[in-house]
């Protein structure tokens, strides 16, 4: 058995670590790193709970063997907040109460984040496809879809983009859940 | 247990390691929930993500899906608008940045939309071996089981425009397996149907090209009474098993309610 040294840039930050063959990217940042933000929940890609970016892209980091994206950058929660400032889409979650448990906390608002840096302004139908890969069993998925709109808007709102509706939640939906 | 992962940068160490035993890995997203869930005997696995295969490559009206290009790859490619519903009818955005278009070729049933597609559209599937090369269609690949070698990529004509039709049912709008795939390329002239291919999934052991609906349709109109009587014949040549999504019984019932929707939209 081969152990090899994997070098990442891991939420900005040049890391190397000793992978064994058998170390996926979510073993290397829990263990190796000790970036305990994603989870490991089902180890089947189903439950979305591991969901980080890897070269910008959310990806299920439980079934990617580390030694394979050796040079990648990755991006976990641990990334986002801004000292004590939160990002926008933790922000929204936390306002929203988003979160009950929070153990797919991590996964969800990394998939939101990946959606919103491609797509400013989502419908609900593109931020239940979004998050379609991460399964949340508390809160029902309606507060996550609009604590989701309600940080489009706040980051739309931050660049100077379109005129945002603050409490979007209140007027779309109502009543609904996402279909995800 | 994995006892190495090699990652080589070109295909000739690929085939040479998959020589003496190691599994392929692309994507992960079939092979990983595996290895996570069982004790496997020692086992070394071989990348495909350096080996140069995962472009996509648009080239008049041809177009070359490599084996590793991700299915978001193809999902966000401008030039393959019309398999941006198939792509995105697969899986989530986590596991589509990770699965591949040849990984897709080997997805047990029910999975396996793309290939359904591929049949649709008369791809040929090139497959490399220590010996050589050869091309088949993803139909004939499919249907001897995936025989021994490495699938390098997919081509396929572009469709006309309108001529691609697709449709998945399934239990949620997204993530979920397929109950019934239909996918389809259709060129009518005069108002007749003058080519046709059918491709199924989810009613199969592994993706199908429906012969008897084709053999049906063709030199006819497209209307609801064709689409039925072909639906009839289709019933035939599908063999729908019972899984968590939905029994047999009901999938042979439904399909040709989606063989309606997808031939003739409503």
């Amino acid at each position: 058995m081969t152990v090899k040294i994997v070098n990442l840039k891991v939420n900005g930050v040049d890391k190397a670590l000793m992978a064994e063959p058998g170390t996926t990217l979510l073993l290397a940042l829990r263990e190796h790193l000790g970036l305990m933000g994603a989870k490991r929940g089902c180890a089947q890609g189903a439950c979305g709970s591991c969901t980080v970016l890897l070269d910008g892209n959310p990806v299920v980091s439980c079934l990617v063997p580390v030694a394979t994206v050796d040079g990648a950058e990755v991006g976990t929660v641990e990334g986002l907040a801004d000292g004590q400032k939160l990002s926008d889409v933790q922000q929204a979650f936390v306002d929203g109460f988003a979160t009950q448990c929070g153990f797919c906390t991590p996964g969800m608002i990394m998939s939101a984040e990946a959606l919103l840096d491609r797509n400013p302004d989502p419908t609900d139908d593109e931020i239940g496809e979004a998050i379609s890969g991460n399964v949340c069993r508390c809160t029902g998925y309606e507060p996550i879809v609009s604590a989701i709109r309600d940080a489009a808007a706040a980051r739309r709102r931050t660049s100077g983009g379109a005129t945002a509706t603050t409490g979007a939640s209140a007027n779309t939906t109502a009543g609904q859940e996402a279909q995800v | 247990m994995l006892t190495e992962v090699h990652v080589p940068d070109d295909m000739a160490t690929v085939l040479g390691l998959m020589a003496s035993g190691a599994k392929v890995v692309a994507g992960g997203t079939s092979l990983m929930p595996w290895l996570n869930d069982h004790a496997s005997p020692a086992t070394e696995l071989v990348s495909l993500r350096r080996a140069g295969l995962g472009t996509v490559q648009v080239s008049g009206t041809t177009a070359r899906l490599g084996a590793a290009a991700t299915l978001a790859r193809v999902e966000h490619d401008p030039a393959l608008g019309f398999l941006d519903p198939v792509a995105r009818s697969i899986a989530s955005v986590p596991v589509r940045n990770l699965a591949t278009v040849g990984g897709n070729l080997f997805a047990p049933r029910p999975h396996g939309d793309l290939a359904v597609a591929l049949i649709a559209l008369g791809a040929r599937v090139t497959v490399a071996g220590q010996t050589g090369t050869r091309e088949l269609p993803v139909e004939e690949f499919l249907a001897a089981g995936a025989p021994a070698g490495l699938v390098t990529d997919v081509a396929f004509d572009i469709p006309a425009p309108g001529a691609f039709r697709y449709l998945k049912a399934a239990r949620r709008r997204f993530n979920s397996a397929s109950l019934v795939t239909v996918a389809a390329t259709v060129t009518e002239t005069a108002g007749a149907v003058t080519r046709i291919v059918v491709a199924l999934g989810g009613v199969g052991p592994r993706p199908l090209r429906a012969g008897a609906v084709e053999a049906a349709l063709l030199g006819g109109p497209l209307n609801a009474e064709t689409v039925r009587a072909a639906a009839e014949a289709g019933l035939g040549e599908i063999a729908p098993a019972d899984d968590a999504y939905a029994s047999a019984w009901y999938r042979a019932r439904v399909f040709p309610v989606h063989l309606r929707r997808a031939l003739l939209g409503h």
